[in-house]
């Protein structure tokens, strides 16, 4: 069910196992008879291509419902006002829906303001860099992975279209080797990704330096549950073999309380140095696969799949 | 003196992110819509039209043409409330508008009648109006906008293709331009060249009936709240919808040869002849198609001497429970066109979608048609802006698959209902008169049935 992961066998096992990132080589054998068909929405990719919509929308809501709407309005006449109070349960649906709809206004005026550069870690076949790349809002998409396949299939795909043809890059790297100094991002996602490597809280970290003050780092992976097992590899590769036999290795799935802890372990860390300290949990989300209708967001983000975002401080 | 002229090929080769084939209702709705919405007004967009139309269109708004036209359509509250939202309906020549809260419908055959009340449940518009309200709505939009949706009227498509190497559609239109879009949306009609690049079946029939139309004007003797009437006869439905200042817009559906007889008759004569068809029986009918399909001289003194009978038998209380007759004919407003059932299997291909007539074509007898047309927009639009926050391609089908899985079975189930109203009515057979008839009056006395169905027709059930 999860596809966007690290492949070596280009790169030779000395390489794997110098990389933080590297994934397990069963694991990792099950890329290359993905490539051909990663882009047909009614091949096997399916529900990839479903999860991206859930993706897109966790990425959306989170940074549009972080916007500080009267950031920098001084006159009070002009600023928006926002209740201290949730006004769908307090007011008549008149007054609710014009102070809502104000708010609403506001916030896309200052959503079309921004100009943001991604990082899509482990893009695979480039179903979310694309998509971020569309978004009129982002400046520019860089899209690493450790795959030469499916990095050759997303430069391929991307020729077809003229609006993420200039906005994309794509290159064959590790997160640990770009130059924090240099690669710095506004959004940078590490989608289905984690429960895949060998040192997840390295990964984690490395990922880290490459986002700026005020930016944010949308991660998703499963929790180590009865549940995710039974979907994700019971259902998912041995019955309906919807992801090759081996895709997924239920030790290395990451439960939502354990990476929030993680993060918040790094604030009592005496180490001043510990990135984790400009960081917040900023939302999660749980989300479910029902067949015939495709991927949903549900608030229990202890079982199953979840999405995190971690903003950092301005 | 020896010359050389050359002609430059002066094609132009145009990438769109839409491409919208058709100007009418369905098409500038749809354009006027993406450009309205704050997610999709940047996207570029072309519509492409064989006749022209913006000259004209503006034309209409700014002189307006003494007499109605005949081509005039029902508009739901739903429908208005949409044009609404898009910044549309204010555009509208309002005046030239009819708004009404009551439809009777009755059977031609056994007299069985039913009342739809409904504050506004249907409002009508020349089809015109709405273009150019349209168009005018577009035109302020595209003035506030630095991605103009551009119109190219007086240009028919030539041929459609797939680009060989994105596989996006290409088209070569009559002006020698090409233009390659991510998405080309057909509102383009029953006939759909869309429809059939993209390979996609529509299925129906044919009602072997012709709607006639004509627009008359009321004989001015007592006021009435403006209503629209309906009477079923075994041939098909007459109904007479209230345009304003005693006007009336006529839709009669009837067998091919009685429609070729209602264009073939003088205006006097069409004149009596509608009248007679909203009152006398259907014996009486029948006897009077005769006459006129032999040119009889006595056609018009028959009538006359008919309706005469009618209203002399007639309680004056009764006499509401008819429309009155009409005594002027808008010049050259005569005119029919063939009902046709047809729903295509699917409105979405890989870079293809279908809206209005191009996906389904229905009979008039509920006037849906066009209003389905809307409903279609809405949810086009509507997962277009989804696709659109997504960064989807909106020319990819997981883009599109939404607005076909939601409008495609609503919209077979009003064709279905359409059609099955058209069969019952279609006939004189006793026990299906008797049957419809006591069907009919039970279910005028069942309010919350009654209201159920307003509220299907009046759009106001559904979110």
């Amino acid at each position: 069910m999860h596809h966007l992961r690290r492949q070596f066998s280009h790169v030779g096992r000395l390489l794997q196992q110098s990389k933080l990132t590297a994934t397990s080589e069963i694991e990792m054998s099950h890329f290359n008879q993905l490539a051909s068909t990663w882009w047909d929405v009614n091949g096997p990719q399916r529900i990839l291509h479903k999860m991206n919509l859930l993706r897109m929308d966790f990425i959306n809501d989170t940074i549009k419902s972080h916007l500080k709407l009267n950031k920098g309005v001084t006159d009070p006449e002009e600023q928006i006002y926002i209740p201290p109070f949730n006004v769908d349960n307090v007011l008549p649906k008149e007054i609710a829906d014009r102070i809502n709809g104000e708010q609403e206004i506001r916030r896309q005026q200052l959503w079309q303001q921004l100009k943001l550069d991604a990082l899509d870690i482990g893009c695979g076949g480039g179903i979310l860099s694309e998509s971020l790349a569309r978004l009129p809002v982002v400046n520019r998409v860089k899209g690493i992975d450790l795959s030469t396949e499916v990095l050759e299939v997303a430069r391929q795909h991307k020729k077809l279209d003229p609006m993420v043809r200039e906005k994309l890059t794509y290159e064959l790297k590790a997160v640990e080797d770009l130059d924090p100094n240099t690669e710095q991002y506004d959004v940078v996602t590490m989608f289905e990704m984690l429960e895949h490597v060998n040192y997840p809280a390295e990964v984690l970290k490395a990922a880290l330096r490459h986002v700026k003050p005020g930016g944010w780092i949308f991660i998703s992976t499963i929790n180590r549950d009865l549940i995710s097992w039974f979907t994700t590899i019971f259902m998912g590769e041995h019955i309906l073999k919807i992801v090759p036999l081996g895709t997924h290795t239920y030790d290395k799935y990451i439960n939502e309380k354990e990476l929030e802890k993680w993060v918040e372990d790094g604030h009592e860390n005496s180490d001043l140095g510990d990135l984790r300290k400009q960081f917040e949990v900023a939302g999660s989300k749980g989300c479910v696969y029902l067949p015939c209708y495709g991927w949903k967001f549900t608030d229990n983000v202890e079982v199953g799949n979840y999405f995190m975002a971690l903003k950092r401080r301005d | 003196m020896f010359q050389v002229i050359r002609r430059f090929a002066t094609s132009v080769s145009n990438v769109a992110d839409i491409v919208i084939i058709g100007g009418g209702p369905a098409g500038l709705t749809l354009g006027t819509a993406l450009k309205n919405s704050p997610v999709t007004k940047h996207l570029k967009i072309h519509l492409v039209e064989g006749g022209k139309i913006i000259e004209p269109l503006n034309s209409f708004l700014e002189t307006p043409p003494p007499n109605y036209l005949n081509r005039v359509v029902s508009l739901t509250p739903s429908t208005i409330g949409f044009l609404d939202s898009i910044g549309a309906w204010s555009h509208f020549n309002q005046e030239r508008t009819q708004s009404y809260d009551d439809i009777v419908t009755y059977d031609g055959v056994s007299g069985a009648r039913m009342n739809f009340e409904h504050p506004d449940i249907a409002t009508m518009v020349e089809t015109t109006n709405i273009q150019a309200g349209l168009l005018s709505r577009l035109n302020e939009l595209n003035s506030q906008q630095e991605v103009k949706l551009v119109i190219q009227e007086d240009t028919k498509v030539t041929s459609i293709a797939k680009d060989s190497i994105t596989q996006w559609p290409t088209l070569k239109l009559s002006n020698g331009d090409s233009l390659t879009c991510r998405l080309l949306v057909g509102c383009d009609g029953y006939n759909s060249p869309v429809r059939h690049f993209a390979g996609i079946e529509s299925r129906g029939w044919s009602y072997n009936r012709w709607g006639v139309v004509a627009t008359f004007k009321f004989a001015d003797t007592e006021f009435r709240f403006p209503t629209g009437w309906q009477r079923f006869l075994p041939t098909g439905p007459l109904a007479l919808l209230p345009l304003p200042n005693g006007y009336t817009s006529m839709v009669w559906s009837t067998t091919p040869e009685l429609a070729e007889m209602l264009l073939s008759l003088d205006e006097t004569e069409f004149l009596s002849m509608v009248n007679a068809g909203t009152r006398l029986s259907t014996e009486e009918l029948s006897m009077i198609y005769d006459l006129a399909k032999s040119k009889s001289p006595d056609l018009l003194e028959q009538i006359q001497w008919r309706l005469n009978l009618f209203a002399g038998k007639l309680k004056p209380a009764d006499e509401e429970n008819f429309p009155l007759q009409v005594s002027e004919i808008v010049t050259g407003s005569r005119a029919r066109f063939p009902l046709k059932l047809s729903h295509a299997d699917t409105y979405v291909e890989d870079r293809v979608a279908l809206v209005g007539d191009a996906a389904h074509t229905t009979h008039p007898l509920a006037g849906q048609g066009l209003n389905m047309g809307q409903e279609d927009v809405k949810s086009l639009v509507g997962a277009l802006e989804r696709a659109t926050s997504r960064g989807l391609d909106i020319g990819n089908s997981l883009a599109l698959e939404p607005y076909f899985s939601e409008r495609w079975p609503q919209n077979h189930v009003l064709l279905g209902v359409m059609d099955k109203i058209h069969k019952i009515y279609s006939t004189d057979f006793a026990p299906l008169v008797a049957a419809r008839s006591f069907g009919v009056d039970v279910l005028n006395s069942l309010g919350p049935i009654k209201d159920f169905m307003v509220g299907r027709i009046s759009g106001n059930s559904k979110r």
